[in-house]
Protein backbone atom coordinates (compact mmCIF):
# COMPACT_ATOMS: atom_id res chain seq x y z
CA UNK A 1 0.00 0.00 0.00
CA UNK A 2 2.48 2.78 1.21
CA UNK A 3 4.41 1.87 -2.06
CA UNK A 4 1.89 2.10 -4.33
CA UNK A 5 1.48 5.53 -2.47
CA UNK A 6 4.98 6.61 -3.02
CA UNK A 7 4.92 6.10 -6.99
CA UNK A 8 1.41 7.89 -7.41
CA UNK A 9 3.14 10.61 -5.23
CA UNK A 10 6.07 10.71 -7.76
CA UNK A 11 4.13 10.26 -10.54
CA UNK A 12 1.99 13.55 -9.28
CA UNK A 13 4.67 15.84 -8.67
CA UNK A 14 6.52 14.91 -11.58
CA UNK A 15 3.62 15.40 -14.57
CA UNK A 16 2.17 18.85 -11.72
CA UNK A 17 5.82 20.23 -12.85
CA UNK A 18 5.66 19.30 -16.53
CA UNK A 19 2.37 20.52 -16.82
CA UNK A 20 4.07 24.05 -15.52
CA UNK A 21 6.74 23.92 -17.13
CA UNK A 22 4.78 23.10 -20.77
CA UNK A 23 1.76 24.60 -20.48
CA UNK A 24 2.69 27.87 -17.78
CA UNK A 25 5.95 28.85 -18.28
CA UNK A 26 5.62 29.85 -22.31
CA UNK A 27 3.03 32.96 -20.79
CA UNK A 28 5.23 34.15 -18.06
CA UNK A 29 8.16 34.26 -20.96
CA UNK A 30 5.87 36.05 -23.47
CA UNK A 31 4.91 39.02 -20.75
CA UNK A 32 8.05 39.22 -19.31
CA UNK A 33 9.95 39.85 -22.59
CA UNK A 34 7.44 42.07 -23.64
CA UNK A 35 8.44 44.52 -21.27
CA UNK A 36 12.32 44.05 -21.90
CA UNK A 37 14.71 45.89 -24.00
CA UNK A 38 14.44 45.26 -27.64
CA UNK A 39 18.78 44.50 -27.33
CA UNK A 40 17.53 41.92 -24.61
CA UNK A 41 15.06 40.11 -26.22
CA UNK A 42 17.00 38.84 -29.32
CA UNK A 43 19.99 38.23 -26.85
CA UNK A 44 21.58 34.57 -27.21
CA UNK A 45 22.64 34.14 -23.86
CA UNK A 46 18.88 34.40 -21.74
CA UNK A 47 17.96 34.19 -18.44
CA UNK A 48 14.47 33.34 -16.70
CA UNK A 49 15.12 37.00 -14.51
CA UNK A 50 14.67 39.46 -17.33
CA UNK A 51 17.41 42.33 -16.69
CA UNK A 52 15.79 45.47 -18.13
CA UNK A 53 12.41 46.81 -17.95
CA UNK A 54 10.99 48.87 -20.61
CA UNK A 55 7.43 50.02 -21.80
CA UNK A 56 8.50 51.53 -24.77
CA UNK A 57 6.70 49.10 -26.65
CA UNK A 58 3.61 49.06 -25.19
CA UNK A 59 3.76 53.26 -25.87
CA UNK A 60 4.32 52.13 -29.61
CA UNK A 61 1.33 49.81 -29.71
CA UNK A 62 -1.38 51.76 -28.13
CA UNK A 63 -0.34 55.67 -29.28
CA UNK A 64 1.37 54.98 -32.75
CA UNK A 65 -0.22 52.01 -34.17
CA UNK A 66 -4.06 50.77 -35.24
CA UNK A 67 -4.52 48.70 -32.21
CA UNK A 68 -7.71 50.55 -31.19
CA UNK A 69 -9.38 50.41 -34.63
CA UNK A 70 -8.17 46.02 -34.23
CA UNK A 71 -9.54 45.84 -30.91
CA UNK A 72 -13.13 47.67 -31.71
CA UNK A 73 -13.65 45.37 -34.81
CA UNK A 74 -12.73 42.58 -32.95
CA UNK A 75 -14.86 43.97 -30.31
CA UNK A 76 -17.86 44.35 -32.89
CA UNK A 77 -17.55 40.97 -34.32
CA UNK A 78 -17.35 39.26 -31.54
CA UNK A 79 -20.27 40.25 -29.03
CA UNK A 80 -22.35 40.07 -32.25
CA UNK A 81 -20.95 36.61 -33.09
CA UNK A 82 -21.70 35.23 -29.63
CA UNK A 83 -25.29 36.86 -29.52
CA UNK A 84 -26.49 35.44 -32.17
CA UNK A 85 -24.88 32.07 -31.66
CA UNK A 86 -25.89 31.70 -27.83
CA UNK A 87 -29.64 32.31 -29.10
CA UNK A 88 -29.64 29.50 -31.84
CA UNK A 89 -28.18 27.00 -30.00
CA UNK A 90 -29.98 27.36 -27.11
CA UNK A 91 -33.42 27.08 -29.17
CA UNK A 92 -32.21 24.04 -30.82
CA UNK A 93 -30.48 22.32 -27.95
CA UNK A 94 -33.71 22.76 -26.62
CA UNK A 95 -35.61 21.28 -29.08
CA UNK A 96 -32.75 18.39 -29.29
CA UNK A 97 -33.05 17.78 -25.46
CA UNK A 98 -36.91 17.85 -24.92
CA UNK A 99 -38.57 17.25 -28.19
CA UNK A 100 -38.14 13.66 -29.22
CA UNK A 101 -39.02 14.37 -33.02
CA UNK A 102 -38.80 12.81 -36.47
CA UNK A 103 -34.88 13.14 -37.34
CA UNK A 104 -33.67 14.48 -34.16
CA UNK A 105 -30.65 11.61 -34.31
CA UNK A 106 -30.07 12.93 -37.63
CA UNK A 107 -29.75 16.86 -37.12
CA UNK A 108 -27.54 16.07 -34.06
CA UNK A 109 -24.75 14.26 -35.70
CA UNK A 110 -24.89 16.52 -38.47
CA UNK A 111 -23.99 18.88 -36.01
CA UNK A 112 -21.25 16.98 -34.61
CA UNK A 113 -19.99 16.41 -38.82
CA UNK A 114 -20.39 19.92 -39.16
CA UNK A 115 -17.10 20.57 -37.74
CA UNK A 116 -15.82 18.82 -41.17
CA UNK A 117 -16.68 21.83 -43.38
CA UNK A 118 -15.76 24.76 -42.06
CA UNK A 119 -12.11 25.64 -41.97
CA UNK A 120 -10.22 25.90 -45.63
CA UNK A 121 -12.98 23.73 -47.38
CA UNK A 122 -15.49 25.98 -47.68
CA UNK A 123 -13.10 29.77 -47.91
CA UNK A 124 -13.04 29.77 -51.81
CA UNK A 125 -17.01 29.09 -52.10
CA UNK A 126 -17.36 31.51 -49.28
CA UNK A 127 -15.34 33.99 -50.63
CA UNK A 128 -17.24 33.63 -54.49
CA UNK A 129 -20.58 33.77 -52.40
CA UNK A 130 -19.95 36.53 -50.16
CA UNK A 131 -18.99 38.55 -53.34
CA UNK A 132 -21.97 38.07 -54.73
CA UNK A 133 -24.01 39.32 -52.57
CA UNK A 134 -22.03 41.95 -52.01
CA UNK A 135 -20.93 41.75 -48.01
CA UNK A 136 -17.11 40.93 -48.61
CA UNK A 137 -15.44 43.47 -46.49
CA UNK A 138 -18.14 43.89 -43.93
CA UNK A 139 -18.70 42.65 -40.48
CA UNK A 140 -21.67 40.63 -41.24
CA UNK A 141 -19.66 38.11 -43.25
CA UNK A 142 -17.15 37.69 -40.59
CA UNK A 143 -20.17 36.80 -38.36
CA UNK A 144 -22.24 34.51 -40.48
CA UNK A 145 -18.88 32.51 -40.16
CA UNK A 146 -18.07 32.58 -37.09
CA UNK A 147 -21.81 31.40 -36.18
CA UNK A 148 -21.18 28.53 -37.94
CA UNK A 149 -17.99 27.58 -36.19
CA UNK A 150 -19.50 27.90 -32.79
CA UNK A 151 -22.75 26.70 -32.71
CA UNK A 152 -22.18 22.85 -33.08
CA UNK A 153 -20.00 22.63 -29.88
CA UNK A 154 -22.13 25.29 -27.94
CA UNK A 155 -25.41 23.02 -29.18
CA UNK A 156 -23.62 19.65 -27.89
CA UNK A 157 -22.79 21.57 -24.44
CA UNK A 158 -25.84 23.35 -23.69
CA UNK A 159 -27.71 19.88 -24.15
CA UNK A 160 -25.75 18.34 -21.51
CA UNK A 161 -26.71 21.54 -19.41
CA UNK A 162 -30.69 20.84 -19.84
CA UNK A 163 -29.67 17.61 -18.39
CA UNK A 164 -29.29 18.38 -15.26
CA UNK A 165 -32.10 20.19 -14.68
CA UNK A 166 -34.93 17.59 -13.11
CA UNK A 167 -37.35 17.26 -15.54
CA UNK A 168 -40.09 17.36 -12.63
CA UNK A 169 -39.46 21.00 -12.06
CA UNK A 170 -40.74 21.46 -15.71
CA UNK A 171 -43.41 19.38 -15.27
CA UNK A 172 -44.89 20.93 -12.50
CA UNK A 173 -44.69 24.16 -14.17
CA UNK A 174 -47.05 23.08 -16.86
CA UNK A 175 -49.11 21.69 -14.50
CA UNK A 176 -49.68 24.80 -13.14
CA UNK A 177 -50.27 25.90 -16.66
CA UNK A 178 -47.58 27.40 -17.79
CA UNK A 179 -46.57 27.77 -21.50
CA UNK A 180 -43.64 26.44 -23.32
CA UNK A 181 -42.26 30.02 -23.24
CA UNK A 182 -42.83 30.66 -20.06
CA UNK A 183 -41.28 27.24 -18.55
CA UNK A 184 -37.67 27.90 -21.12
CA UNK A 185 -37.78 31.97 -20.27
CA UNK A 186 -37.94 31.28 -16.16
CA UNK A 187 -37.34 27.97 -16.05
CA UNK A 188 -34.94 26.63 -18.11
CA UNK A 189 -32.97 29.71 -18.73
CA UNK A 190 -32.27 30.60 -15.50
CA UNK A 191 -31.50 27.04 -14.25
CA UNK A 192 -29.08 26.29 -17.37
CA UNK A 193 -27.57 30.17 -16.34
CA UNK A 194 -23.65 29.01 -15.44
CA UNK A 195 -23.76 26.32 -18.66
CA UNK A 196 -25.06 29.65 -20.56
CA UNK A 197 -21.95 31.61 -19.13
CA UNK A 198 -19.54 29.29 -20.31
CA UNK A 199 -21.25 28.35 -23.74
CA UNK A 200 -20.91 32.17 -24.59
CA UNK A 201 -17.32 32.51 -23.28
CA UNK A 202 -16.75 29.38 -26.01
CA UNK A 203 -18.72 31.36 -28.67
CA UNK A 204 -16.74 34.48 -27.56
CA UNK A 205 -13.30 32.80 -27.61
CA UNK A 206 -14.15 30.89 -31.07
CA UNK A 207 -14.63 34.29 -32.81
CA UNK A 208 -12.37 36.18 -30.90
CA UNK A 209 -9.23 33.63 -32.29
CA UNK A 210 -10.64 33.22 -35.38
CA UNK A 211 -7.84 34.38 -38.17
CA UNK A 212 -8.35 32.67 -41.43
CA UNK A 213 -11.74 33.88 -42.60
CA UNK A 214 -10.94 37.49 -41.52
CA UNK A 215 -7.80 37.56 -43.18
CA UNK A 216 -9.46 36.84 -46.71
CA UNK A 217 -13.16 38.36 -45.88
CA UNK A 218 -11.72 41.47 -44.98
CA UNK A 219 -9.35 43.71 -47.25
CA UNK A 220 -9.68 47.47 -45.68
CA UNK A 221 -7.31 48.32 -43.14
CA UNK A 222 -9.89 49.70 -41.12
CA UNK A 223 -12.17 46.65 -40.71
CA UNK A 224 -9.33 44.36 -39.68
CA UNK A 225 -9.71 42.13 -37.03
CA UNK A 226 -6.64 41.89 -34.12
CA UNK A 227 -5.38 38.77 -34.92
CA UNK A 228 -5.08 39.43 -38.54
CA UNK A 229 -3.26 42.91 -37.28
CA UNK A 230 -1.08 40.79 -35.45
CA UNK A 231 -0.66 38.26 -38.13
CA UNK A 232 1.18 41.21 -40.66
CA UNK A 233 3.50 41.68 -37.96
CA UNK A 234 4.39 37.98 -37.92
CA UNK A 235 5.07 38.09 -41.73
CA UNK A 236 7.05 40.48 -41.72
CA UNK A 237 11.00 39.36 -42.66
CA UNK A 238 12.68 41.44 -39.78
CA UNK A 239 10.09 40.79 -37.10
CA UNK A 240 10.24 43.94 -34.74
CA UNK A 241 9.89 41.75 -31.47
CA UNK A 242 9.42 44.06 -28.87
CA UNK A 243 6.34 45.69 -30.98
CA UNK A 244 4.88 42.12 -31.73
CA UNK A 245 5.40 40.80 -28.11
CA UNK A 246 3.28 43.72 -26.45
CA UNK A 247 0.27 43.45 -29.41
CA UNK A 248 0.19 39.68 -28.48
CA UNK A 249 -0.19 40.32 -24.66
CA UNK A 250 -2.74 42.90 -25.49
CA UNK A 251 -4.78 40.94 -27.90
CA UNK A 252 -5.13 38.18 -25.23
CA UNK A 253 -6.04 40.97 -22.46
CA UNK A 254 -9.73 41.04 -23.11
CA UNK A 255 -10.14 37.09 -23.22
CA UNK A 256 -8.34 36.81 -19.77
CA UNK A 257 -9.77 39.66 -18.33
CA UNK A 258 -12.98 37.48 -19.49
CA UNK A 259 -12.06 34.73 -18.06
CA UNK A 260 -11.13 35.93 -14.70
CA UNK A 261 -14.76 37.33 -14.08
CA UNK A 262 -16.13 33.85 -15.88
CA UNK A 263 -13.89 31.48 -15.99
CA UNK A 264 -15.11 29.27 -13.62
CA UNK A 265 -18.77 28.55 -14.78
CA UNK A 266 -16.51 27.72 -17.81
CA UNK A 267 -14.41 24.93 -16.36
CA UNK A 268 -16.82 23.99 -13.95
CA UNK A 269 -19.13 23.92 -16.27
CA UNK A 270 -17.05 22.40 -19.26
CA UNK A 271 -15.85 19.39 -16.23
CA UNK A 272 -19.36 18.46 -14.26
CA UNK A 273 -22.03 19.58 -16.58
CA UNK A 274 -20.58 18.63 -19.82
CA UNK A 275 -21.31 14.48 -19.70
CA UNK A 276 -24.18 12.85 -18.03
CA UNK B 1 -41.97 9.19 -25.29
CA UNK B 2 -44.54 11.19 -27.28
CA UNK B 3 -43.11 12.76 -30.58
CA UNK B 4 -43.37 16.58 -31.11
CA UNK B 5 -42.65 17.21 -34.58
CA UNK B 6 -43.30 20.81 -35.19
CA UNK B 7 -42.76 22.45 -32.54
CA UNK B 8 -39.41 20.12 -32.77
CA UNK B 9 -38.74 21.29 -35.58
CA UNK B 10 -39.66 24.92 -35.09
CA UNK B 11 -37.15 25.07 -32.03
CA UNK B 12 -34.48 23.27 -34.22
CA UNK B 13 -35.10 25.10 -37.74
CA UNK B 14 -33.50 28.76 -37.35
CA UNK B 15 -29.86 27.16 -36.84
CA UNK B 16 -30.27 24.36 -39.25
CA UNK B 17 -31.08 26.80 -41.77
CA UNK B 18 -28.71 29.03 -40.74
CA UNK B 19 -25.78 26.10 -41.19
CA UNK B 20 -27.23 24.66 -44.18
CA UNK B 21 -27.24 27.80 -45.89
CA UNK B 22 -23.36 28.65 -45.05
CA UNK B 23 -22.54 25.16 -45.86
CA UNK B 24 -24.46 23.95 -48.65
CA UNK B 25 -24.86 26.93 -51.13
CA UNK B 26 -20.63 27.38 -50.79
CA UNK B 27 -20.49 24.02 -51.18
CA UNK B 28 -22.57 23.97 -54.56
CA UNK B 29 -21.01 26.80 -55.45
CA UNK B 30 -17.73 24.99 -55.06
CA UNK B 31 -19.01 21.77 -57.13
CA UNK B 32 -19.98 24.00 -60.10
CA UNK B 33 -16.57 25.79 -60.03
CA UNK B 34 -15.13 22.48 -60.26
CA UNK B 35 -16.47 21.27 -63.58
CA UNK B 36 -15.00 24.78 -65.27
CA UNK B 37 -12.02 25.68 -65.81
CA UNK B 38 -11.63 29.33 -63.92
CA UNK B 39 -8.29 30.94 -63.24
CA UNK B 40 -8.68 34.63 -61.47
CA UNK B 41 -11.78 35.14 -59.23
CA UNK B 42 -14.34 37.23 -60.91
CA UNK B 43 -13.72 35.69 -64.43
CA UNK B 44 -15.29 32.81 -66.34
CA UNK B 45 -13.60 29.78 -67.73
CA UNK B 46 -14.65 26.83 -70.50
CA UNK B 47 -16.94 24.02 -69.33
CA UNK B 48 -14.63 21.17 -68.70
CA UNK B 49 -16.38 18.22 -67.01
CA UNK B 50 -14.82 16.26 -64.79
CA UNK B 51 -11.03 17.08 -66.05
CA UNK B 52 -9.97 19.03 -62.75
CA UNK B 53 -10.64 16.06 -60.85
CA UNK B 54 -9.06 13.73 -63.33
CA UNK B 55 -5.91 15.40 -63.46
CA UNK B 56 -5.91 16.06 -59.88
CA UNK B 57 -4.94 12.46 -59.07
CA UNK B 58 -1.78 12.28 -60.90
CA UNK B 59 -0.59 15.63 -59.35
CA UNK B 60 2.36 14.46 -56.60
CA UNK B 61 1.48 17.37 -55.00
CA UNK B 62 -2.04 16.49 -53.35
CA UNK B 63 -0.87 12.96 -53.11
CA UNK B 64 2.18 15.00 -50.69
CA UNK B 65 -0.66 17.05 -49.06
CA UNK B 66 -2.67 14.02 -48.80
CA UNK B 67 -0.30 11.92 -47.03
CA UNK B 68 0.46 14.70 -45.36
CA UNK B 69 -2.62 15.71 -43.67
CA UNK B 70 -2.84 11.76 -42.43
CA UNK B 71 0.46 12.40 -40.46
CA UNK B 72 -0.79 15.61 -39.04
CA UNK B 73 -3.89 13.88 -37.66
CA UNK B 74 -2.32 10.85 -36.59
CA UNK B 75 0.85 12.84 -34.68
CA UNK B 76 -1.86 15.26 -33.52
CA UNK B 77 -3.83 12.36 -32.03
CA UNK B 78 -1.47 10.71 -30.43
CA UNK B 79 -0.43 13.58 -28.52
CA UNK B 80 -3.06 15.43 -27.74
CA UNK B 81 -4.34 11.80 -26.37
CA UNK B 82 -1.25 11.54 -24.62
CA UNK B 83 -1.10 15.45 -23.22
CA UNK B 84 -4.55 15.70 -22.30
CA UNK B 85 -4.93 12.62 -20.21
CA UNK B 86 -1.90 13.23 -18.16
CA UNK B 87 -3.85 16.64 -17.61
CA UNK B 88 -7.04 15.48 -17.24
CA UNK B 89 -5.69 12.42 -14.51
CA UNK B 90 -2.89 14.83 -12.70
CA UNK B 91 -6.01 17.18 -11.94
CA UNK B 92 -8.35 15.09 -11.15
CA UNK B 93 -5.81 14.21 -8.22
CA UNK B 94 -6.05 16.41 -4.64
CA UNK B 95 -2.47 19.08 -4.52
CA UNK B 96 -1.93 22.44 -3.48
CA UNK B 97 -2.76 24.88 -6.04
CA UNK B 98 -5.08 22.52 -7.84
CA UNK B 99 -7.82 24.76 -8.39
CA UNK B 100 -5.89 27.36 -10.05
CA UNK B 101 -4.44 24.80 -12.55
CA UNK B 102 -8.10 23.70 -12.91
CA UNK B 103 -9.08 26.71 -13.77
CA UNK B 104 -5.91 28.20 -15.59
CA UNK B 105 -4.80 25.41 -17.83
CA UNK B 106 -7.06 26.34 -20.67
CA UNK B 107 -5.24 29.77 -21.74
CA UNK B 108 -3.29 28.17 -24.28
CA UNK B 109 -6.88 27.23 -26.00
CA UNK B 110 -8.36 30.67 -25.01
CA UNK B 111 -6.00 32.92 -26.81
CA UNK B 112 -5.61 33.65 -30.35
CA UNK B 113 -3.61 31.50 -32.46
CA UNK B 114 -1.52 33.93 -33.66
CA UNK B 115 -0.24 34.67 -30.11
CA UNK B 116 0.49 30.92 -30.31
CA UNK B 117 2.59 31.49 -33.41
CA UNK B 118 4.36 34.36 -31.74
CA UNK B 119 4.86 32.87 -28.58
CA UNK B 120 6.74 29.64 -29.89
CA UNK B 121 8.50 31.54 -32.65
CA UNK B 122 10.06 33.29 -29.71
CA UNK B 123 10.72 30.41 -27.90
CA UNK B 124 11.94 28.19 -30.42
CA UNK B 125 13.68 30.66 -32.27
CA UNK B 126 17.51 29.55 -33.32
CA UNK B 127 18.98 32.88 -32.76
CA UNK B 128 17.61 33.73 -29.14
CA UNK B 129 15.26 31.79 -28.53
CA UNK B 130 15.07 30.32 -24.81
CA UNK B 131 14.25 26.56 -25.16
CA UNK B 132 17.55 26.42 -27.61
CA UNK B 133 19.67 28.11 -24.12
CA UNK B 134 17.84 25.64 -22.29
CA UNK B 135 19.10 22.55 -24.20
CA UNK B 136 22.71 24.35 -24.30
CA UNK B 137 22.78 24.60 -21.02
CA UNK B 138 21.62 20.97 -20.22
CA UNK B 139 23.84 19.97 -22.67
CA UNK B 140 21.21 17.97 -25.02
CA UNK B 141 22.14 20.49 -27.54
CA UNK B 142 26.11 21.50 -29.06
CA UNK B 143 25.02 24.24 -30.90
CA UNK B 144 21.13 25.92 -31.22
CA UNK B 145 19.36 24.52 -33.82
CA UNK B 146 16.27 25.28 -36.23
CA UNK B 147 13.18 23.74 -35.22
CA UNK B 148 11.43 24.74 -38.61
CA UNK B 149 14.88 23.91 -40.91
CA UNK B 150 14.48 20.91 -42.06
CA UNK B 151 11.23 19.25 -42.52
CA UNK B 152 10.85 16.79 -40.04
CA UNK B 153 11.94 18.95 -37.89
CA UNK B 154 9.17 21.14 -38.63
CA UNK B 155 6.35 18.91 -39.07
CA UNK B 156 7.26 17.72 -35.15
CA UNK B 157 7.31 20.75 -34.11
CA UNK B 158 4.40 22.11 -36.06
CA UNK B 159 2.10 19.12 -34.15
CA UNK B 160 3.73 19.43 -30.22
CA UNK B 161 2.90 23.35 -30.95
CA UNK B 162 -0.78 22.25 -32.34
CA UNK B 163 -1.02 19.44 -29.32
CA UNK B 164 0.02 22.26 -26.94
CA UNK B 165 -3.12 24.47 -27.99
CA UNK B 166 -5.87 21.65 -27.78
CA UNK B 167 -4.61 19.31 -25.43
CA UNK B 168 -5.49 21.82 -22.19
CA UNK B 169 -9.35 22.19 -23.82
CA UNK B 170 -9.05 18.01 -24.42
CA UNK B 171 -8.43 17.73 -20.66
CA UNK B 172 -11.32 19.36 -19.74
CA UNK B 173 -13.48 17.36 -21.46
CA UNK B 174 -12.15 13.87 -20.31
CA UNK B 175 -11.88 15.31 -16.81
CA UNK B 176 -15.58 15.98 -17.42
CA UNK B 177 -16.23 12.25 -18.12
CA UNK B 178 -13.79 11.26 -15.32
CA UNK B 179 -16.49 13.14 -12.73
CA UNK B 180 -19.13 11.03 -14.36
CA UNK B 181 -17.29 8.23 -12.77
CA UNK B 182 -19.08 6.38 -10.04
CA UNK B 183 -16.10 6.92 -7.01
CA UNK B 184 -17.48 3.46 -5.33
CA UNK B 185 -16.57 1.13 -8.59
CA UNK B 186 -12.88 2.29 -7.26
CA UNK B 187 -13.16 1.76 -3.91
CA UNK B 188 -14.48 -1.90 -4.78
CA UNK B 189 -11.58 -2.14 -7.16
CA UNK B 190 -9.29 -1.37 -4.24
CA UNK B 191 -10.77 -4.06 -2.01
CA UNK B 192 -9.88 -6.39 -4.72
CA UNK B 193 -6.38 -5.13 -4.68
CA UNK B 194 -6.37 -3.37 -8.36
CA UNK B 195 -3.73 -0.89 -8.57
CA UNK B 196 -3.90 2.50 -10.46
CA UNK B 197 -2.98 1.33 -13.78
CA UNK B 198 -5.12 -1.54 -13.73
CA UNK B 199 -7.85 1.19 -12.45
CA UNK B 200 -6.65 2.78 -15.88
CA UNK B 201 -7.48 0.38 -18.31
CA UNK B 202 -10.46 -1.41 -16.42
CA UNK B 203 -12.79 1.63 -15.09
CA UNK B 204 -11.18 4.43 -16.04
CA UNK B 205 -10.98 4.02 -20.25
CA UNK B 206 -13.80 1.60 -20.54
CA UNK B 207 -16.38 4.73 -18.98
CA UNK B 208 -14.94 7.05 -20.89
CA UNK B 209 -16.73 5.58 -23.98
CA UNK B 210 -19.09 8.45 -24.77
CA UNK B 211 -16.66 11.49 -24.29
CA UNK B 212 -13.66 9.55 -26.23
CA UNK B 213 -16.29 8.86 -28.98
CA UNK B 214 -17.17 13.01 -29.56
CA UNK B 215 -13.39 13.45 -29.15
CA UNK B 216 -12.40 11.42 -31.60
CA UNK B 217 -14.48 12.17 -34.47
CA UNK B 218 -14.83 16.15 -33.73
CA UNK B 219 -10.53 15.79 -32.67
CA UNK B 220 -9.75 14.58 -35.71
CA UNK B 221 -11.90 16.69 -37.98
CA UNK B 222 -10.63 20.08 -36.02
CA UNK B 223 -7.10 18.66 -36.68
CA UNK B 224 -7.55 18.00 -40.12
CA UNK B 225 -8.86 21.96 -40.41
CA UNK B 226 -5.81 23.50 -38.76
CA UNK B 227 -4.55 25.92 -41.08
CA UNK B 228 -3.31 29.12 -39.21
CA UNK B 229 -0.20 27.82 -37.10
CA UNK B 230 1.13 25.79 -39.93
CA UNK B 231 0.43 28.68 -42.25
CA UNK B 232 1.97 31.56 -40.20
CA UNK B 233 5.14 29.54 -39.32
CA UNK B 234 6.05 27.69 -41.61
CA UNK B 235 4.07 28.46 -45.21
CA UNK B 236 3.80 24.61 -45.62
CA UNK B 237 7.56 24.08 -45.93
CA UNK B 238 10.52 23.39 -45.69
CA UNK B 239 10.00 21.59 -49.22
CA UNK B 240 6.32 21.19 -48.59
CA UNK B 241 6.89 19.41 -45.68
CA UNK B 242 4.39 20.79 -43.99
CA UNK B 243 1.51 21.31 -47.10
CA UNK B 244 -1.45 19.75 -45.87
CA UNK B 245 -4.77 19.93 -47.65
CA UNK B 246 -5.86 22.33 -46.19
CA UNK B 247 -2.69 24.70 -47.06
CA UNK B 248 -2.81 23.26 -50.73
CA UNK B 249 -6.25 24.59 -50.95
CA UNK B 250 -5.51 27.86 -49.49
CA UNK B 251 -2.11 28.08 -51.87
CA UNK B 252 -3.68 26.68 -55.01
CA UNK B 253 -6.65 30.14 -54.25
CA UNK B 254 -4.97 32.73 -52.91
CA UNK B 255 -1.01 32.67 -54.04
CA UNK B 256 -1.41 30.43 -57.67
CA UNK B 257 -5.17 31.79 -58.50
CA UNK B 258 -6.52 28.56 -59.96
CA UNK B 259 -9.93 28.63 -58.44
CA UNK B 260 -11.24 25.82 -60.45
CA UNK B 261 -8.48 23.60 -58.73
CA UNK B 262 -8.87 24.95 -55.61
CA UNK B 263 -12.68 24.26 -55.60
CA UNK B 264 -12.25 20.57 -56.88
CA UNK B 265 -9.70 20.06 -53.72
CA UNK B 266 -12.03 21.46 -51.48
CA UNK B 267 -14.98 19.24 -53.10
CA UNK B 268 -12.73 15.62 -52.92
CA UNK B 269 -12.10 16.60 -49.08
CA UNK B 270 -14.96 17.44 -48.11
CA UNK B 271 -16.45 14.14 -49.45
CA UNK B 272 -12.94 12.27 -47.72
CA UNK B 273 -14.18 14.01 -44.14
CA UNK B 274 -17.70 12.97 -45.08
CA UNK B 275 -17.16 9.53 -45.75
CA UNK B 276 -14.55 9.20 -42.94
CA UNK B 277 -17.54 10.93 -40.50
CA UNK B 278 -19.67 8.20 -41.57
CA UNK B 279 -17.64 5.29 -40.83
CA UNK B 280 -16.82 6.55 -37.26
CA UNK B 281 -20.26 7.39 -36.38
CA UNK B 282 -21.84 3.85 -37.52
CA UNK B 283 -18.94 1.71 -35.83
CA UNK B 284 -18.22 3.82 -32.84
CA UNK B 285 -21.36 5.30 -31.96
CA UNK B 286 -22.17 4.54 -27.92
CA UNK B 287 -25.08 2.93 -27.27
CA UNK B 288 -28.03 5.11 -26.36
CA UNK B 289 -29.48 4.15 -22.98
CA UNK B 290 -32.39 6.70 -22.81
Amino acid sequence: MIKENNIKFIFLTISVLLIILIFFFPFFWIITSSFKSPEEIIATSTTIIPRSFTLEHYNKILFSSDFFIYLKNSLIVSFSSMIISIILSLSAAYGLHKLKFYGNKFVEYSLLVTYAFPGVILLVPIYLLFAKINILNSYFALIIVNVLFATPFAVWMLKAFFKLIPNEIEEAAYIDGASRYVVISRIVVPLAAPGIASVSIFCFIISWTEYLFASILISGDNLKTLPVGLASIVGQYQIDWGFLLSGAVLASLPVILLFIFIGKYFVSGLTEGAIK
Amino acid sequence: MKKNNIEGWVFVSPLVIWISLVILVPIYIAFELSLFNVKIIGTTGKYVGFDNYIKLFGKSKFINASLNSLYWVIGNAICQTFFAFTIALTINYKFPGKKIMANWIILSFIIPTVVVVVIWKLMLSSSSGVINSILIDLKILDEATGFFSSPNKAFISLVLINSWRWSPFLALIILSGLNAINREMYDASKVDGANFIQQFFFITFPNLKSVLFVLGLVGTLLSFNIFDIIWLITKGGPSNATTTLPLLIYETAFTKFRISQAATLSIITSFLLLIFSIIFIKSMAPKEDD
